[in-house]
């Protein structure tokens, strides 16, 4: 199953790309992929522990900008678009 | 005073115990003590300057009369080593929402101020001409000031430091503030104390800059440990809880808001914008030169300055040599005026910068104007979404009230109720003031945050749209549950407003209010607790309050225009609010305070 990843702010400055596409079904699985193309990502945004991967403090992700996930066993769908930012929105 | 003695006097370490009363009308001046209890139930800042202010009686007086007074005040924290510490506050009665208005602002004017001997400069009466107020080591004296008439607030601060010496900080008005524009800043070294109109209020005192000087440090009770602990907090900021902030600048949020319908444009109309992409600091990153700049004491730097284009294409009068941008200039004077030329964004953030107004109440307020003259309700055809050169135009007439800048001067508010009809419903303000940039149907813990703000739709003194951003709130559907979430956010800005610490530092702290205690009570020498913190934020906002009831506040005030209650966003149907949700989260908001259901404080005297 295929997911759309797009990346905002400091996650696409570490990714050096603005979208990429994933296999996965959970948030977890997602990010796992992520963690391992791109690892300048996964240092700034990512925790890897034993338990799964998660997003660091700081960061969320959304679902087709409709709900936001922490979760890493959080289910996606076929054609998700899950969405990567920083959880600060200060202006 | 040396330290030894300070410990044992009964003026806490960190502060100076007195703050300065300027009486402008008479030209004299004196120092009024400030007891350590006041000072440890206000802190600084915010806090301090909403007693003061209650203490002084503004609340009911008008504010641009000579007898509405104006305070500057400093923290506990400015001077320390603390990261982000040298901001203060400026806090009065607002003329665009009439209620209390607390704004800050960052850098050496917030060390000089509290190195004058003092914990607050409060202004009142009315100076007989454009005048200077001149504070050299707690000395006052009031300069003629009339040669600086017009003076933009670069060419001003300039002017001053020429004169008087480089060692002194410079706060002033620009031509927007002489002429009482309701939305008129106060301007130092190109930052601004931006919202609600305290330039207007200087401007009507005749006051055209303060400056400052002093040498008088106050003492910090536990220095070895101060700086070690200030040590770690720098080092923390430069982690990724800053990043957005170091390498981006606030400006990071269009594109994210974009894509999340949350970015208000076309006067609110939409939440969404075409342009947005050619607006975003990835993009003008690429197309131009950009420069960093921090406060004084600041580790995160997170000013972003763009210049003209590197292809030399650039052929407009408009385009400034390098300007500053944040979010809420970007957003205000691009997509919400349906602008997209990055030059004429730039351009008109400069305007604004070098005239002295609020770039989110200019953007809004024109906004809206064009929303009237595309209804027909304003003969001015020429001022029409999109068009760079209409909003370049728009904020020139406003600065010097001329034409149809006279009327927007005013506020979108008062704007509204002098066109009529429906023009109200689509004013894009709450008490008077402006909204920032956050789409109160897509982000509703913060359309509950605007509702609710002490000094009007505020971004800055509540940070709900955190909660929005997350997992705990349906952000389209939000209800009561949140208004817990949203007290929150009022009472840790209650205390970063008041110690005075940036609000870009959160995301360093894991437990916000235990490390506050900690870092005040290494300044002060003080036992304060988490849970003391946690009483002291509440007091503040109660104060706020307690403000806006003596000036007049009644519970319909807290609400959103009527386009926000009614209409769905457009391209986004699940975006809506209705009064009904709206209203239940304001009654759950006002019990999480501890006040009555419709909003009022129980137990005044107790403020």
């Amino acid at each position: 199953m295929s997911i759309t990843v797009e990346f905002f702010g400091i996650p696409r400055q570490r990714a050096g790309v603005a979208v990429a596409v994933c296999p996965g079904e959970r948030l977890g699985d997602v990010l796992r992929d992520l963690a391992g193309r791109f690892p300048a990502f996964a240092e700034t945004c990512l925790d890897l522990g034993s338990s799964g991967s998660r997003l660091r403090a700081g960061f969320v992700a959304n679902v087709n900008g409709e709900r936001f996930l922490s979760d890493p066993a959080a289910t996606l769908k076929p054609g998700d678009s899950l969405l990567i930012l920083g959880a600060d929105a200060g202006g | 005073m040396a330290r030894s003695a300070q410990i044992a006097s009964d003026v806490p370490c960190g502060y100076h115990g007195a703050y300065l009363r300027v009486d402008l009308t008479s030209a004299t001046a004196k120092r009024v003590p400030l007891g350590p209890d006041v000072l440890r139930r206000f802190l600084g800042g915010v806090g301090l300057g909403a007693h003061l202010l209650l203490r002084e009686g503004t609340a009911e007086t008008a504010p641009l009369s000579s007898e509405a007074a104006i305070a500057f005040v400093f923290s506990p924290l400015v001077g320390s080593p603390l990261t982000t510490s040298a901001k203060f506050a400026v806090v009065g009665k607002s003329p665009l929402t009439e209620r209390i208005n607390d704004s800050l602002a960052s850098s050496q004017f917030a060390i000089a101020g509290k190195r004058s001997g003092v914990d607050a400069i409060v202004l009142t009466g009315r100076a007989p001409r454009l005048s200077v107020v001149v504070i050299d080591d707690g000395k006052v004296e009031l300069l003629p000031g009339g040669d600086l008439a017009g003076a933009t607030c670069r060419e001003t601060e300039s002017t001053l430091r020429s004169r008087l010496g480089s060692d002194f900080a410079i706060a002033s008005i620009g031509p927007a503030g002489e002429r009482l524009v309701r939305y008129a800043t106060i301007s130092h070294d190109g930052r601004h104390a931006g919202r609600g109109g305290h330039g207007a209020v200087l401007g009507a005192k005749n006051v055209k800059a303060v400056a400052v000087r002093g040498s008088r440090r106050a003492i910090w009770a536990r220095p070895e440990e101060l700086y070690k602990l200030s040590k770690g907090i720098s080092q923390r900021s430069f982690g990724p809880a800053t990043a957005k902030y170091r390498e981006l600048g606030t400006a990071a949020n269009l594109l994210v808001f974009n894509r999340l319908g949350a970015l208000p444009s076309h006067n609110f109309q939409q939440g969404t914008f075409a342009g947005a992409e050619a607006l975003s600091p990835e993009q003008l990153s690429v197309t131009r030169d950009k420069a960093q700049k921090s406060c004084a004491a600041c580790t995160i730097g997170c000013e972003h300055i763009y210049g003209v284009r590197r292809d030399g294409s650039d052929d407009s009068d408009a385009a400034p040599a390098a300007v500053r941008m944040e979010y809420e200039n970007l957003f205000a004077l691009g997509p919400l005026c349906g602008v997209g030329d990055p030059d004429v964004v730039l351009g008109a953030s400069q305007k604004c910068d070098e005239l002295g107004l609020d770039t989110i109440s200019a953007g809004g307020t024109i906004a809206f104007a064009m929303e009237c003259a595309s209804r027909g309700y304003l003969d001015a055809p020429w001022l029409r979404f999109g068009d760079g050169p209409a909003l370049l135009r728009a904020i020139d007439l406003i600065a010097r009230r001329e034409g149809l800048g006279d009327l927007l001067a005013e506020g979108s508010r008062r704007a509204a109720l002098a066109i009529g009809r429906d023009a109200l419903d689509f004013a894009p303000q709450v008490k008077g003031l402006e909204m920032p940039g956050y789409e109160p149907r897509a982000l509703q813990t913060m359309a509950l945050g605007f509702a609710v703000g002490t000094r009007g739709a505020d971004h800055n003194r509540s940070g709900a749209y955190e909660v929005d951003f997350s997992d705990r709130v349906d952000r389209r559907n939000a209800g009561p549950a949140a208004a817990a979430l949203a007290v929150e956010t009022e009472d840790r800005a209650a205390i970063m407003d008041s110690l005075i610490l940036c609000k870009f530092l959160r995301g360093v702290f894991g437990d916000f209010f235990a490390e506050s205690s900690h870092m005040l009570n290494l300044v002060t020498g003080w036992d304060t607790t988490a849970d003391e913190l946690r009483q002291t934020s509440r007091r503040i906002v109660n104060a706020k309050k307690l403000f806006n009831i003596r000036a007049g506040w009644q519970p319909a005030e807290d609400t959103l225009p009527q386009r926000f209650l009614r209409d769905p966003l457009m391209g986004d149907p699940k975006a809506q609010l209705t009064p009904d949700r709206l209203a239940g989260m304001v009654r759950a908001y006002n019990l999480a305070r501890g006040w009555t259901e419709e909003g009022w404080v129980r137990d005044p005297e107790t403020v």
